[in-house]
């Protein structure tokens, strides 16, 4: 019964994924771009943040429409609302991304730091097995699965931390003291990218248990 | 939803201090109980229409009966004023008090219960009288003394519908359009000052606009009455109702025999965002009915 509205939950839910790998996109090509500092591959980056919000806005109308006509009740209201709220995490990975490229074009010319170049290509591939990890664990309805990005997350944390020591250790030259400013910009985007996929695991929580808890509070930050 | 005999679970009756403790919310246990029903069974000609029932419906709210064709929510509802006393062959068995009183107690006057419960139907059923008498009939019958002309425009100023009558008074009730017979239903029922309103299926007969104003209508009744309302429309439930309570079918193995049961019975909010029973859940959000 109510087949159609089943069809449209799916719809909704199959636009997200594909957001998602959107996203997936953008965030290898800041990453790469910033770690080659590849001023093309930034404005690509910069240019296919209009894809992704293109994407949030077909979802969010999605959602609009099905909220007037279908009155979602019970697990299809959270499903509903999980999928709003992912849909704004998404967008905003897509920004983070676009603040990346931007900065790596901000910084052409400037001498990098190998080490923090190696570690940002490395908080790139743990932010994108996050994404992956998030998107799934909604597909599935998997708890467990949502739960674990927690533990992702705090590696990327300790990276973004390790940062601030790094450019303290390197910063004696002026153009590599700006360099490291803007780069501690990048790290905090790739943090914050960590953080929205928790955002989303919490709602796969929320929409699995029907209870909403965030998996970690404020003070251990 | 309809379930074969074996997957159903008898339903304990959740008394408020445990509904209140389960959401937090201490104003439920406060609440007095005007109906408390405790392992009530309807048959009729032996046949068993519902068993197994125990709930208490709160004071001063609108409690919903929601569920499948056939479950029993207008057996149930009718058992509130005996209405089913009227049926051939139907038997009630169990318990319902009514202000810690056995309803059906000997010594109780069945004409004094529906006064003090009155009955809205489906189907608006006003008098072929004038509106003026459709109203005034109750307090007639029950010798109330006081100013009748006072009664009949407070119950009608109650039912909010004064404004559109009080100029034609004496014109026939059958020429009011379905809401305001329906509204004038309301209103001959609040003339004789009830404490408690059951409605069954109240607003199903008619256009949206008017549906609208009887709901709007409820919410203001239920300030100083008790109402219980059957209601096949589940988003009508879920914009009315503090408490819903969800029947269902348990059909024998055989297929047979068909008994309505209670599967939940909770404040509306956790009925239509969590509900703890899948019976529940699959009904509400349409998968099954």
């Amino acid at each position: 019964m109510r087949i159609s509205f089943q069809q449209e939950l799916d719809e909704l839910e199959a636009l997200l994924r594909v957001e998602g790998e959107l996203v997936l996109r953008s965030l290898r090509g800041a990453v790469e771009a910033v770690c080659s500092q590849d001023v093309e591959l930034a404005d690509e980056v910069i240019a296919f943040d209009d894809d992704i919000d293109a994407q949030y806005f077909e979802v969010e109308q999605g959602i609009e429409l099905l909220l007037a006509r279908q009155t979602p009740v019970a697990s299809d209201l959270r499903l509903v609302l999980a999928l709003l709220k992912d849909n704004l995490h998404l967008e905003r990975m897509g920004d983070l991304c676009t603040t990346i490229a931007k900065l790596t074009k901000l910084t052409k010319g400037l001498p990098p730091d190998e080490t923090l170049l190696a570690g940002f290509k490395e908080m790139g591939e743990r932010a994108e097995q996050m994404i992956r990890v998030a998107i799934r664990s909604l597909e599935q309805r998997d708890r467990v699965a949502a739960e674990s990005l927690l533990e992702l997350d705090e590696l990327i944390d300790r990276a973004n931390r390790r940062v601030v020591n790094r450019l303290l250790e390197i910063g004696h030259d002026l153009e590599v003291r700006e360099w490291g400013l803007r780069m501690i910009l990048v790290s905090r985007c790739l943090e914050r990218i960590g953080d929205h996929a928790v955002d989303i695991g919490e709602q796969t929580a929320y929409l699995v248990t029907g209870e909403f808890r965030e998996f970690t509070d404020a003070s251990r930050q | 939803m309809i379930t074969t005999t074996g997957q159903a679970s008898t339903i304990e009756p959740m008394s408020l201090a445990e509904i209140a403790r389960e959401h937090g919310d201490e104003n439920v246990a406060s609440r007095e109980s005007v109906f408390q029903v405790r392992d009530l069974a309807v048959s009729y000609s032996g046949n068993t229409a519902i068993r197994e029932v125990g709930l208490d419906v709160l004071k001063n709210a609108i409690t919903a009966f929601i569920g499948p064709s056939g479950c029993g929510k207008s057996t149930l509802i009718r058992c509130f004023n005996r209405m089913n006393d009227l049926v051939p062959g139907a038997k009630v068995d169990g318990e319902v008090l009514y202000h810690g009183k056995d309803l059906y107690a000997a010594d109780v006057d069945p004409v004094e219960v529906r006064r003090r419960i009155g009955m809205v139907f489906q189907k608006p059923n006003p008098f072929p009288k004038s509106i003026y008498d459709n109203v005034a009939f109750g307090p007639r019958v029950l010798a109330m003394k006081d100013d009748l002309s006072e009664r009949v425009e407070g119950a009608l100023q109650q039912a909010a519908l004064w404004d559109e009558v009080k100029d034609r008074l004496k014109e026939s009730a059958l020429g009011l359009s379905g809401g305001q017979q329906q509204r004038l239903c309301i209103a001959r029922c609040l003339a004789v000052e009830p404490d408690v309103i059951l409605m069954d299926e109240p607003a199903s007969a008619l256009d949206p606009i008017s549906t609208t104003r009887i709901e709007d209508l409820m919410h203001e009744l239920k300030r100083q009455y008790t109402i219980v309302i059957v209601t096949h429309n589940m988003q009508q439930a879920a914009r009315v109702a503090d408490m819903t309570a969800f029947f269902s079918v348990d059909v024998a193995p055989d297929g047979g025999r068909r008994t309505g049961i209670l599967v939940e019975y909770d404040k509306t909010a956790k009925i239509f965002t969590t509900p703890a029973d899948k019976r529940t859940e699959d009904y509400v959000t349409g998968r099954f009915g």
